[in-house]
This record gives C-alpha cells, structure tokens and sequence, in this order.
C-alpha cells in the first residue's frame, strides 16, 4: 500500500483534486483531539491519499499545520502530491521548499495552468523539475486537464526517481523567499501585460463602502429564502407530512389487531423517531449547498472581511456570522457550519452561541403563549424574544471568550482568493458528504432519544398508560419545585419542559394534552403575563433540542455538550428569574 | 511607519515585522519579509480589517495586527 499525502495552500483546487482522484470512495473523519476534517481516499486498490489540511506553512503554531507536521514526521506518507496555484508560485512554492525538508518524493501539481496561460505567463516545469528537485506536473483541475497524468504517475511510482536529496535547508523566511525568486527568474516568462483581473472588478462592487452590508444581506435572504422557505422547508414539511398523514395511518391499520403497546411502540416511537430524524435531512442538504457556494466561489471571506468588526465583539471573527444567522432558522445546520470557521476557538465558541440565536422550532410555542398573554403586543413581544436571544449571545459570547478562551485570541489572517465558478462535482460531493454524516452519525442519537421520551411518556411501573400518569409526568411532578421561582410551578409545564428536548415545537402539542381543552381557555389559570414571558424566556434559552445537543457531540465532543448543555439550564434559569420578577413588579405597578 | 499610515492605494517596502511570534511567523511565512513591496489596496466598509496586497495575492488584517507591520516610502 502507498500513502501519498495531499498537501497545499488554501484555494489551490486540493479538494478539487482530492475529488477527482479518489472519487466516491472517500471517507470523512477529524484528526485526532482537534477539530479538523481528515479526508482519506482511494485511488485504485492500493494507493491510499490523505487529504491535509490546506495550509501556507507548516511552523507557524496552527492546529492544522501541527496535524499535517505530525502526520509527515511519523513517517506516514510515501509521497508527497504538493498542490500549487501556478498564477502565485512565489507563496506557494514556500511550503514546498518547507516539505523538501521530510526527504519524501514531491510531485508538484502546477494547477490552474488555464489561467497562466490566459495571462500570457510561461512555465518551463522542467526547469522548475531540476531546480526543486521534484516532478513538476502542470494541470488545470476544473477543466479536468492533466488529472490523468497525476493518476498514472501515482500509480506506476515514476516519482520515486526524482531525486529528493535535500539541499533546501534555508536558514529562514527571508532566505527561502530569496530562493523562490531566483528559481522563478529562471523559471517563469511573462509575456503578458498587467490588466485589471475579473476579481478586483467584482470586488470593488461587493467590498464598496455603501453596497458591501446590502449585498451581504441579500446573499444572505437567498440562501435563507432557499433553505426555510423556497426548497429545503417545504421538502421537510412534505416529508413529515408523508410520515404522519401516510404512513402512520397505514401501519396503524395494518396493525389493528396487535397488541396496543407494540403499536404505540412501532407508531409513537419508531417511526415518529425516524420521522423526527429525516425532517431534518433536506434543510441541512439544501443549507449546504449554499454555504459551500458561498466558499467555494470565494465570497466567504469577503464577508469575514466585511463583519469582522462586528463579530469581534463578542470573541468571534466575521466568519462566524454566517453560523449564528442559519441558527434562526435551526441549530443543526447553524453548528455543522462553524466546521468552516479559521480557527478551533472561533468553531467552539460558535457552536455554543448558535443555539441561542432564536430558531424556527420555538415560533409555535412563543404564538400559543403571546396570542394569549400579550394579544395587543404581538409583534413587539415576539421581536423581544428574538432580541433577547441576540443580545444573551452577545453577553455570554464575551463571558466565554475570557473565561474559556483565555489568550486564544488569534491573529485574522485571511486571504481574499480570486472569484471562481464552483465546481458543480464538488459541490455536490460536499453537500451529499454532509448529509450522509448527519444521517448515519446524528441520526442513531436523535432517533434513540426520541423512542426513549416516548417510553418515558408512555409506560410507568403497571406498563402502557397515558402521559398523565407515565414515568414522565413522575419526573414532572419531582422537578417542578424548581421552576416555582420562574413563575410556572405546575408540573404540566415542567414535563413539556422535558417532552421540548426532544424538539421544542412539541412543547406546544404536550401542554395540550395535559391542560387538556382549549389551550387559549385554560392557560391563564396556570400562567400570568409575567410567568408566561418567563415561561418563553426559558423556552428560549434551556437546553436546546436532542438534535443539536447530538451534532454539537458529533462535532466537538462529550465535553463542549455537556458545557452546552449546563449552561443553557443556568442561564435559562437565571434570566427567567429575572425577567419573572422584573415583569411582577411591573405588572404590579400598572 | 505602519502599513496603518498608508493611504489607499498606496505602496511601501517592508522595513520589520513587530509584535508576538505567532504573528510574525505566519506573516514571513506568507512572505511578508524584509524589502517586499506592499500596497494597502483597501479598507472594509467599517475601516477595519484592511486589505494588503503583496506578491500578487490579497490579505485581509485587522489594523491591531498590521499596524505591527512597518514599512518605508519607495
């Protein structure tokens, strides 16, 4: 088996490549501790190619190039596939020179080679070959030119015949930027002359002083618009839908005659669980395809450009904007983006924000109570909710950011690439990719949890009953103490409380079974304005859904859940505590 | 002087590199050494981070960052 190792700066096409040489048959994990993707592949039966993370440098203290530096000085890799960005060979041959150092065999992958030609720009790789003391292989990878030639020369191994002696052992940055110039001067004739390139044209547009924020937002509503209201949404309605209205009264028929429980079991548990695992599917689908868009058509970092200063504020780069405003939508998707953040601080601290940022689950439960408690404020109540959320992110952002973070503020460095057309392959490899992991490694957890808080609202000790007498309504009865200082005591409210972790809409469907009747009758026999406010400020902020609290534990672990989850309970708390009594007292004034 | 004092569109040569080492070395990695000529291309719509054009790619900073940056007139 050979292992070639995948390496290259940022926006150099590498995924591009990774894609076009291994296929399908890939398959996505983290490195080990970290938070970094590790993509590993196939080409063919014995060659294995490990994607590294796209880096510029391998010293300069990133998590990413202290994964790909272990991996290299373990001895893992038998070759070495440098990807470069042919149009800037005067950065990217930096981390060459840097990999010269390991004495593994380097093919240089000259990409983009369409582009230097289109701007008259000469490359002699065999002199470029000779001077590096690798095999230089000029292609254009989106146009699929050349990837034949990198397959073959992987598979026959003609690699190991260039000569990797090293000779490069440069005592500095200074000194190895002196090296690269020397070997472009010799390497590299430009005929062409200087024009304004396509992406300063696009961004003097979208970096401009007075456009840049609404064409920010506009991007943004589309990819908003696409995912909750025009495509991802209606799909996910349609499938639940399909669930409840056609094959629940279909197995429930063909069941009539089996035992009750197994019924509710196969019914209320299993297929409300996959149901409740699969509505979620298309949302994240459709989601991704627009962020990966956005990333890869290299507008991303321009808008981490444009919303760093804001963003900043509250420990996070600009980047992460882009996360917290999809968590209005829903946190699953809003937490598997942080993925795309710079840096581990940004994509942790993200993932605990996210779910604060109000999302769509919570909008049943706020109509229900603010129709009835505050029929004459609707949309300010409402919008003080969303608002509150906002600003708690803000506050418990900067908290976090000194408190968990300490001097782990990192430098933004980002490069602005040039504009690109994605690749349509890519694209859709991505998105799949995500979609696959959210099934295979969210899905077991979310549909678990879902058959348990069915057994739980089932079943007590003499076996099946109805929710008012099951283990649930026991556990409600035992908690409800605590929630008496926020204002709503009754242990109704506490078990919807504990039904709302399985999704926070079904906090609705519960109260209403346990009320019973009309809900707009009976609720203000249980709840004053001030409780009820209390009652959304803690829907608001508690424990977010088993289906967020599953990706944030497939993406950054046991330990960032159960921070996240402990610290909504108490925050949850502690504001509900204070907005109880500061509603009392106002209320008490009127 | 800082790449901070430069006007937009401006260009400079970069004289030394200040501040902590993590800064430093990924800069110089990215080529930002001694002698490179450097052009402030432009600001973000609120006045930071800026962008610095150096051997033909595009980096955004924040100013607290480049202003570790110092640089001196061609």
């Amino acid at each position: 088996m050979i292992t070639a190792a995948l390496l290259g700066n940022p926006n150099t096409g590498k995924t591009t490549l990774f894609n076009a040489l291994t296929g399908l048959n890939q398959y996505v994990g983290n490195w080990a501790g970290v938070t970094i993707e590790k993509k590993e592949g196939y080409m063919g039966k014995g060659i294995r190619i490990v994607d590294l993370p796209g880096i510029y440098a391998l010293d300069t203290y990133s998590n990413e190039e202290k994964v790909s530096k272990q991996f290299l000085t373990d001895g893992n890799a038998d070759v070495i596939i440098n990807i470069v960005d042919a149009s800037n060979l005067e950065r990217n041959l930096y981390l060459t020179l840097q990999l010269k150092e390991f004495n593994i065999p380097i093919i240089l992958v000259l990409n983009m080679m369409d582009v230097v030609k289109s701007r008259g720009i000469n490359i002699d790789c065999e002199a470029l070959s000779k001077s590096l003391g690798v095999t230089a292989i000029p292609i254009s990878a989106s146009k699929r030119i050349g990837i034949d030639k990198v397959k073959e020369l992987i598979s026959e191994g003609a690699f190991f015949k260039t000569s990797s002696e090293n000779g490069f052992h440069l005592s500095g940055e200074k000194e190895a930027y002196a090296f690269i110039d020397e070997v472009l001067k010799k390497c590299v004739k430009s005929s062409g002359k200087k024009q304004i390139s396509m992406t300063d044209k696009i961004d003097k547009i979208v970096l401009n002083k007075y456009l840049a924020y609404p064409i920010f937002f506009l991007i943004l509503f589309i990819i908003f618009g696409f995912t909750f209201s025009w495509v991802g949404q209606p799909l996910s309605d349609y499938l639940d839908s399909f669930v409840q209205d056609g094959i629940v009264p279909w197995v429930s028929m063909l069941m009539s005659n089996s035992k009750p429980w197994f019924k509710s079991l196969i019914v209320d548990g299993v297929i409300n669980g996959v149901g409740s695992v699969i509505v979620f599917f298309p949302v994240i689908i459709t989601l991704f395809l627009g962020i990966s868009f956005l990333e890869d058509c290299g507008y991303m970092a321009r808008a981490a450009f444009i919303m760093d200063r804001i963003m900043r504020k509250m420990g996070l780069s600009g980047k992460a904007f882009i996360p917290l405003v999809v968590g209005f939508g829903c946190s699953v998707p809003g937490i598997m983006s942080t993925r795309t953040l710079e840096s581990e601080k940004d994509r942790k601290l993200a993932a605990l924000l996210v779910p604060l940022m109000s999302c769509n689950a919570r909008l049943p439960v706020y109509a229900l109570f603010i129709s009835v408690f505050f029929p004459k404020n609707q949309t300010l109540v409402l919008f003080s909710l969303y608002i509150l959320g906002i600003i708690t992110a803000f506050i418990v952002g900067i908290i976090f950011d000194k408190a968990l973070f300490v001097n782990k503020e990192e430098p933004l460095i980002i490069e602005l690439p040039e504009y690109k057309l994605p690749e349509f392959k890519d694209l859709m490899l991505h998105t799949w990719k995500k979609g696959e992991s959210f099934l295979k490694k969210m899905g077991t957890v979310i549909f678990s949890a879902s058959v348990i808080i069915w057994f739980l609202s089932s079943f007590n000790l003499s076996g099946l009953t109805d929710i008012n007498t099951s283990f649930l309504s026991i556990i409600g009865r035992f908690i409800s103490p605590v929630f008496k200082p926020l204002g709503f005591s009754s242990w109704q409210a506490s078990v919807a409380l504990l039904t709302g972790f399985a999704a926070k809409e079904v906090v609705v469907g519960t109260l209403g079974v346990l009320y019973g009747g009309n809900l707009k009758n009976v609720l203000p026999s249980y709840f004053t304005p001030a409780s009820a406010y209390s009652f959304l400020v803690f829907v608001l902020l508690y424990v977010p859904c088993i289906a967020t609290v599953a990706t944030i534990k497939k993406e950054y672990g046991k330990k960032m859940m159960a921070i996240s989850i402990t610290y909504q309970v108490v925050l949850a708390w502690v504001m509900s505590f204070l907005f109880y009594h500061i509603g009392s007292f106002i209320s008490g004034l009127v | 002087m800082s790449i901070n004092d430069l006007k937009i569109g401006q260009c400079a040569i970069i004289d030394t590199i200040a501040g902590d080492t993590r800064l430093t070395k990924r800069l110089m990695a990215l080529g930002y050494t001694k002698g490179t000529k450097v052009m402030l291309k432009t600001a973000a719509p609120l006045g930071d981070p800026v962008i610095i054009n150096l051997r033909g790619f595009n980096l955004a900073l924040r100013k607290k960052d480049a202003k570790n940056i110092k640089v001196r007139e061609l």
